[in-house]
Formats: C-alpha cells, structure tokens, sequence
C-alpha cells in the first residue's frame, strides 16, 4: 500500500533585536548566565511588559515576503501554565489575532515550484534556558523575553525535501530581513514538524506525530523521511499511529519518543490586561515593508543578472554576511563573475582553512576587488593573482607590494610582440612544424615552451597556442 | 494637634517657615507609627526615614511635597525594602527596584516612613485577610470594626494622623470604600494617569494606583506629582498632565449632577439616606442640578459577580510568577510540579486559593464563553452605561457605602441588593475607569459616612473642583481621629 505524508511546520526564529521583546534589556547571545536580564524577565512582582517596537517591524516584514494580511491593530494574549523555564506562569504570545494570517512561500520541488501555504505569523517571547545536573538544575534568564516569531505553515508539505526547501526558505527570508540568524544549530530558528500519513485516495487525515528537536535543515529532511518510514511500516505491520510528541537523535538517525500526547493542554488564553490593542497606521506598515533590507530572491536575481551561475549564488546567498562582502566588492571589478569565483574558492578556503568568518577576515572588499583586477586588467594570470592574494592574506601588505615581492610581472597579450616570438620558435623548430603536419598534436606543448622560454614566461600562454595554431596552419 | 494633622498645604508652609523640619516630622510620624495599635504596618523604615530626611535641609518652595512623611501600601515595590502584599509567600522578599510612584514622590522628597498593611494580595474589602491578621479602624478605639480593605494600613495611617497622604490600590473600591469608613478623601484617578509599574498587580484591567488624604486639595496637588505616561507602563496615558488645584476655587454653579437612583434605593440605613439627600439640597442651593437617574437593576447587581470573575481570572494569571522558584519560599519537591506545588500551598491562605480556583475555572476553555467572556460584555455593557450619564451629566454622586464601618461579626447577606449594589457600587469607576473620589458626608455616633464623586475619563482636575466645592459644604476638612468634627450636612 501506498501512503501519502501530510506535514505541517511551527517554525519559532529568535529575533535579533538589540532588546528584548518586553524589556529593555539586551537581547544578547552566549554571554555569561543571567546578565541580560531586565526585572520583567524574571518576573519581579509589579513590572509590565511594553512592546519592542522594531520586533514588531520585523514581523511586519517577514509576514509581508509571506504574503500575508497584516492585522493593523496589535493585540496580546497571556498562555497560562507553569512550567520551570516560564518566569511570569505566562507566557505572552498573540493567540486570538496574530500580526499576520493568510500567506504562502514558494519553494522549489522537482519539476518546479511549489505553493506552501502559510496560515499564521505572531510574535511572542522566549522562555528562560534550563540546564539539568543530577539532582539540581539551573535556570538562565538571558533567554526568556528574547523576541520570537512564530510561523505557522498549512498541512502543504508531502516530504521531507520539500520540508528543507521550506525551512531553508523561511530562513532566507528572517535572515535577509534582518530578523533572525536563522541558524538552527545554536536554536536561534527552531522546527516543530507536525507528520501523518494516509493511503492515497483516503480522505481523512492519518494521527498527527510531532518531531521536535531537529538541529540543522539536513536533518528536518532525515527526520521527516523517517517518521514517514517509521510510521508506513506500523501502519503495513497492522499496527496503530499513536499521538505523541517525539524527537530527532542524530546520532542514530531515528525519531525517539518523548512522550504520549493525552489530552491538549488548557492555555486558559485571555487578554494581555497591561497592553492595551495597539492601532498601526498604514504609514508606519507601509514605511516597515519599504525600509526592508532586499531579500534572498531579489538578492539572487540580481546576481544571476550580473553573470553568475545558480551554485555561485547560492554558495554567496548562504550566508548574508558573505553576501554583503560581495557586494562591497563588486564596484572594484569589472565582471563580478571573477570576484565570486576568488570570494569562493580562495576565501572561502583560507576562511575554513584558518576557522574565521568573513567577518573577521582583514582583508577588505575593495583589495580583493583590486587583486581581481590585476587579472582582469592587469594582464597577470589566475594564478598568479592567487599567490598575490595569499600574500596579502598571510602577510597584511598591499597587492601592490606583494606583486613586488613575489617579483611577478604582468603578461603579454599583445598580438604583435607575442607573434614575433611565436615565429621565431618556429622558425627555429622546422622538425616540429613538420611532426605537426604529420598529425602530431604533442609538439604544440613544445613550442609553446619554447615561446614562454624565449620571453621569459611573460607571455599569455593561451594566446602563444592560439596564435601557434594560426601560424602552423599558414606555413 | 500637632504638624501630622495638618494637610500638605499647611505642612508646606510650616516647613517653609523653618517651623519645623522634616526630620522632626519624619521622627514624630515614626513614633506615631510604633504607637498605633491598628495593626496598620507590614513595616516601619525609621533608619531609612531618618537618614533621608536628614539630608533635607533646605525648603523647596515650589515642591509641596518637600520633607512630608507617607507612607505606602506593601503591594509597591520598593527598592531594599521589604514588601509582602500581606502574603506569606511574599515572606523575606526585598524588591530590586522602585514604583514608579515611588521614585516620584522619592524625587520629590516625599519620605516614605512604613509599608501598610492590606487584604492580602489586594484581594479583599474587609482589612482581615492579611497574613498579619485585622486591621482595626482607629475610630473604634474598642476594636471591634473594620476599616475596610484592602488599603487598610495606609487608610488607618491618614486617619489615625501618622502621615497627611498614604499610597493605596484599588481595584474594585480598594481606596475609596476605607475612606468612607475612615473619613478620608479617596480618590483614584483615570485608568491610565498614574503609571501601575512596580505596583503588585490584582487586575490589571482594573487595578489604579489611588491615595488617601484628609483634605481635596492635597489630593490635588499629588496629582501633579503622580500623573504621567511613564514608559515602563505601557497602558499609561500620553495626554499631558494639568495642574490639577489650579481651579480648585472658582465656581461650579451650573454643573449638572446625576444621582443613580437605583444605589440610593439600595441602601436601608435611613439616616444616611436622610444626609445623602440633605446634601443633594445643599449641592443645589449652591447652584447645582441634581438629577435622579435610572440605572438597570440587574446590571447594577450583576457588578459583583462581574467584577469577581474578571478579578480572579486576572489575578490567577498574575500571581503564577509566585512558583517557590522565584518568588516565596523554596519547598523541597521531587519534580518542579512538587516545588510550586507545596510553595503555593503554603504561602497563599485559603481565601486566596479559592479566588485562584474561581480565576482558573472561569478560563477554563469549556467555561470561558459562559463565564469570563460573558462577564467581559457585561462589563462592556456596564461601562457604556455609565458614560451614557456621564454623557448628559458632569458627575455621578452617591453614596460611598450603605453603612458606617462594619464591626468584625457583622454578616452581610450577599444576596441582597443592600449588598449587590450599596457595598459595590464603586466598581462601576474600575469597570469604566473612571476618576472617582470619595469624601467625608457626616459621622454617624462618631463613625464617619462618605459620599462619592465620578466624573468622566481624564477630567481630573474638574473632579477636584467639585470635590473642593463638597469639602466646604461638608466643613469636614482635616478630619481624622486627633481633629474630630461635626460637619455642615
């Protein structure tokens, strides 16, 4: 038997505002435990929450490259329960009317795109972060009140790559938003899988099995093929799906269950008493969505207009900061092609190789824009741009003076001077032009030698071997 | 009569005057403190008084405020000094930071001399239900009746003459209700004008942070100092603040008074009524209409059931941050269910319990269209009701409450209208927040009685005004238990 999987996502992304989303204190990441902390995020008695203004702009604009309805009145509600990492007992979030509702993302699926329909976007906070020892646990506050979003995707997704797709969709968009790191290794954007399954044709939908804990994108797909798997085998063994809330173990590649779900939780969700509905003039939901920094798909476009291949976009795209060194060094070239080409290859190489981000590399855009050009315009190979770049890189000179260093001169490509060189190899070489003409292709190496030699390696050895073949012909 | 008697005014102008300096106020209010037997302090600060009010030594003229002693209900969180709200599980707990009101009136160099007792939590009329037990009304020197709650400390403090002024809440008649029975002026402003951040919430869509005084026009005048928006309380009003004495004396012939005609029926004590309505001829000779107005009966008594389920389904959610974890004392359990479990069995009384048990019902998603979504309309419906006389008329004037102070073993039969609509009519100001004073009409065997004036959202100073023009009908100005008067009505 056959079996259709419908998934649904709750996508929560940390937002990287400089304060929390109710309080003034610094929305900061891996500092020393509970300093960051404002007296609202430990829930001093008396202290009230007053909405973070530029979480809400973010919203704003990741509910706008959603597509969704912007709701213009801001409203909050209070979810109930307690729990150790909940401070207040309560946790405010927008249950009744969230920011935005209605949306949808494309995403790519072999053969073309796909509709994910999305049904809701609301802001909310972070909970304090639990550390659990053998009979203690300890609570750090740096975390609870960190702005939240929450997306919440329809039941469109019917595997697990449309599931990456998806994840690595919404995360192009928190990330080039500004919203988000979007990084589900350190927890900064976090995906709740919600998995059933039913024969084809059936129509009422299969019990729901949720999959949390997933840490990276590759695994929101692995996790999802395996509770598909997992759960067409109980269903091909005879056997029943049982609600349950389990979780991704990367090491053994299985979904592990965490707990049975018996009945949901009341939330006993009322309205926030201490903020009252907040009216958003067009003008300020107008002015959010204007202010937005270009997002992933323009960003791409515009790349691929300037001459670069799909790979090399996305290999730029990954990471907004790269993205950004680009840019910052495309007015120094004249093809940006060849920028990207050192920005991946080169960069990304002595970045790897020495454990730094590109934020930390010295090396401004603009020098690795000139180095560019000393290929481009400065008639020096590939190479020997390389082994500039690398000295600069090592030693912190200027292009200029590693060019000097390493004593390397800019080539030949002028016809004239190349092809008097070339005819006088031949000249000298008539037992080659002849092994030539008798079908033997390995003299052209030869006489190409022969030319770097007389010239000092100066000349552009592509040109030497087209202008040989021209000569050869002639003679 | 000593300095402590006096209103602000007269008190600035001593300490002006160098007749007096703060400290000798500061210490004379800490001795009377220690003196009281009302059972009106949770906590008595006289190092902390006596070091600030040294530091005050030369007068500021143009700060009424200056070197005056207050005092504040222990739901203000007060930076290094302890605050319980009157509940066990709030033991030992010394707040990290000021109100907001109290950094005001600290700026002001207001000194703050004791935190007061109250209901505990703030959940109570009666100023019985604090972890320190009664709070006794000064006027009663046998002890045998309330001041009524749940600002009973700092009610007693203004009564009793220890301070001019004391910070109080009020959330259905918290302030308001123990002025009646203490002779005082209550007043609580417009939902919005004086931030709430630092004070305890009970329910925050009805909790304001309200005052005593013995005189109209100090509660003017702290008005000028409290009011505000204050960004740490987002429900805190923008509208610039006024000063609120300025017309405190010019005349209000030609306003228009309504009383609600369904409160007055409501009440069975005949010589209150005869005063009430002594009053109205009065208000009138002084050039003022007196309208009876009607006013739906069975929304008047649905005010408590209203008001109880709204409360306690915001206070449920309110107090959840007191887990054992934080907040209240840490109880050895095996899970984290077992540590909140057994703090919060411990530290809340049982009174307390039972609101939380009501709170958490009403929001039970099976009930909340029946109860907390039903009493949230009804609600609304009340509000709009109230502004609809408030549309025709500049006030409504009635009665404080239906009765002097009750003694401890009275029984009110909570089914009656006397009680449904006479004890709890002054919600109706919660409901709509709306500002609403409450002053002294006339002592009854040497109890005090007051009445109640509510006016339109953020028409303070207007308020006052009136309020200004009842205090000199009424003579009862200064009233407390070392200046016993006989009024005019």
């Amino acid at each position: 038997m056959n079996f259709e999987a419908i998934i649904g996502i709750e996508i929560h992304v940390q937002q990287k505002t400089k304060s929390k989303m109710f309080s003034a204190a610094p929305n900061g990441f891996s500092r020393d435990p509970n300093t960051q902390i404002a007296p609202l995020d430990m829930a001093y008695p008396g202290t009230m929450p007053v909405v973070n203004k530029q979480a809400v702009i973010n919203a704003i604009r990741v509910a706008n490259a959603l597509h969704m309805e912007i709701d213009h009145t801001l409203y909050f509600d209070r979810k109930n329960y307690f729990y150790s990492d909940l401070p207040k007992g309560f946790q405010i979030t927008q249950q009744a009317r969230p920011i935005g509702k209605n949306g949808y993302v494309m995403v790519a699926v072999p053969g073309g795109m796909k509709k994910i329909r999305i049904e809701r976007i609301h802001m909310e906070e972070d909970t304090c972060k639990q550390e659990h020892f053998m009979d203690y646990s300890l609570l750090d506050y740096n975390r609870a009140g960190v702005p939240l979003c929450e997306i919440v995707s329809m039941p469109d997704i019917a595997n697990g790559t449309e599931a990456r797709e998806y994840a690595e969709a919404i995360r192009n968009i928190v990330v080039y938003s500004g919203t988000s790191d979007g990084k589900m290794e350190e927890g900064s954007m976090r995906c709740d899988t919600n998995v059933s399954i039913r024969p084809y044709g059936q129509k009422a939908f299969g019990t729901k099995v949720e999959v949390k804990n997933i840490n990276s994108f590759k695994n929101v797909e692995l996790a999802i093929d395996y509770e598909i798997k997992r759960q067409s085998q109980l269903l091909l063994q005879g056997k029943k799906i049982q609600q349950e809330t389990r979780r991704w173990d990367e090491a053994s590649g299985r979904t592990v269950l965490m707990r049975v779900k018996t009945d949901a939780v009341d939330y006993k969700y009322f309205c926030e008493p201490n903020i009252t509905p907040i009216h958003m003039s067009d003008e300020f939901i107008q002015k959010a969505i204007e202010t937005c920094p270009e997002l992933y798909d323009s960003k791409k476009e515009r790349y691929l207009k300037m001459g670069l291949s799909e790979t090399d976009v996305e290999v730029i795209l990954a990471n907004p900061k790269t993205a950004a060194y680009f840019e910052e060094g495309v007015p120094f070239v004249q093809n940006a092609k060849n920028l990207a080409n050192f920005l991946i290859v080169e960069i990304n190489s002595y970045l790897n190789k020495n454990g730094i981000t590109i934020q930390e590399l010295e090396l401004s855009p603009k020098t690795l824009g000139e180095i560019v050009t000393m290929q481009e315009k400065g008639g020096l190979s590939h190479k020997q741009c390389v082994d500039i770049l690398n000295k600069v890189l090592e030693e912190g000179v200027s292009p200029e003076e590693a060019k000097k260093d390493l004593k390397i001169v800019a080539q030949v490509s002028d016809t004239d001077t190349i092809l008097k060189f070339v005819k006088e190899a031949l000249d000298n070489n008539p037992q080659s032009i002849a092994d030539f003409k008798a079908g033997n292709q390995r003299v052209l190496g030869f006489l190409v030698g022969q030319v770097m030699k007389a010239s000092h390696g100066k000349v552009n050895p592509a040109e030497v071997s087209r202008l040989l073949r021209e000569e050869l012909e002639k003679r | 009569m000593n300095y402590l008697d006096l209103s602000i005014r007269e008190l600035h102008e001593a300490l002006l005057a160098k007749k007096v300096t703060p400290l000798e106020l500061t210490e004379e209010a800490l001795k009377r403190a220690h003196e009281n037997k009302d059972n009106a302090f949770e906590f008595i600060d006289d190092e902390g008084a006596i070091a600030f009010a040294k530091t005050l030594t030369e007068p500021e003229e143009n700060n009424p405020l200056w070197g005056i002693p207050y005092v504040a209900k222990d739901n203000f969180s007060t930076k290094g000094i302890p605050t319980t709200a009157s509940s066990d599980i709030l033991k030992g707990y010394v707040p990290i930071y000021d109100a907001t009101v109290i950094e005001k009136l600290s700026q002001a160099k207001a000194i703050l001399i004791g935190k007061t007792t109250l209901d505990e939590l703030a959940m109570g009329g009666s100023g019985t239900t604090g972890h320190l037990g009664k709070t006794y009304n000064p006027y009663d020197p046998e002890h045998k009746r309330q001041i009524g709650g749940s600002s009973c400390g700092s009610a007693v403090s203004v009564a009793a003459g220890i301070v001019p002024f004391a910070l109080g809440s009020d959330t259905g008649d918290s302030v308001r209700k123990p002025a009646s029975y203490g002779g005082l002026v209550g007043f609580k402003p417009t939902w919005g004008r004086i931030s709430r951040y630092g004070l305890f919430p009970f329910a925050p869509s009805l909790d304001h942070v309200a005052y005593f005084t013995r005189d109209v026009y100090s509660s003017a005048v702290l008005l000028d100092v409290l009011a505000g928006r204050d960004n740490h309380d987002s429900t805190s009003s923008n509208r610039p603040i006024e000063c609120y004495e300025e017309d405190l004396d010019k005349p209000v012939a030609g306003w228009k008074v309504a009383v609600i005609k369904q409160i007055l029926d409501s009440i069975s004590n005949e010589e209150i009524k005869n005063h009430f309505i002594h009053s109205i001829e009065c208000l009138k000779e002084a050039g003022i209409t007196v309208d009876f107005v009607d006013f739906d009966n069975k929304l008047l008594e649905s005010l408590y059931a209203t008001y109880m389920v709204i409360s306690c389904a915001e206070a449920t959610s309110n107090d959840a941050n007191l887990d054992g974890i934080k907040f209240g004392p840490f109880k050895e359990g095996k899970t984290y269910q077992e540590v909140m479990f057994n703090a919060r069995n411990e530290g809340f009384s049982e009174l307390i319990k039972r609101r939380f048990v009501i709170g958490s019902y009403c929001l039970m998603s099976e009930n909340q269209e029946e109860l907390f979504l039903r009493a949230q309309r009804n609600r609304a419906k009340i509000v709009e009701k109230t502004n609809a006389i408030l549309k025709d008329y500049d006030f409504i004037y009635v009665p404080a409450a239906p009765s002097v102070a009750p003694s401890f073993d009275s029984a009110s039969d909570r089914l009656s209208d006397e009680y449904l609509i006479a004890d709890n009519h002054l919600a109706l100001g919660n409901f709509a927040g709306l500002p609403s004073i409450t002053l002294p009409l006339f002592l009854e065997n040497g109890l005090p009685v007051g009445i109640n004036f509510m006016g339109r959202a953020f028409e303070e100073k207007k308020l006052f005004q009136m309020a200004n023009a009842f205090e000199k009908l009424s003579g009862l100005k200064d009233l407390s238990v070392n200046n016993k008067k006989e009024g005019n009505l």
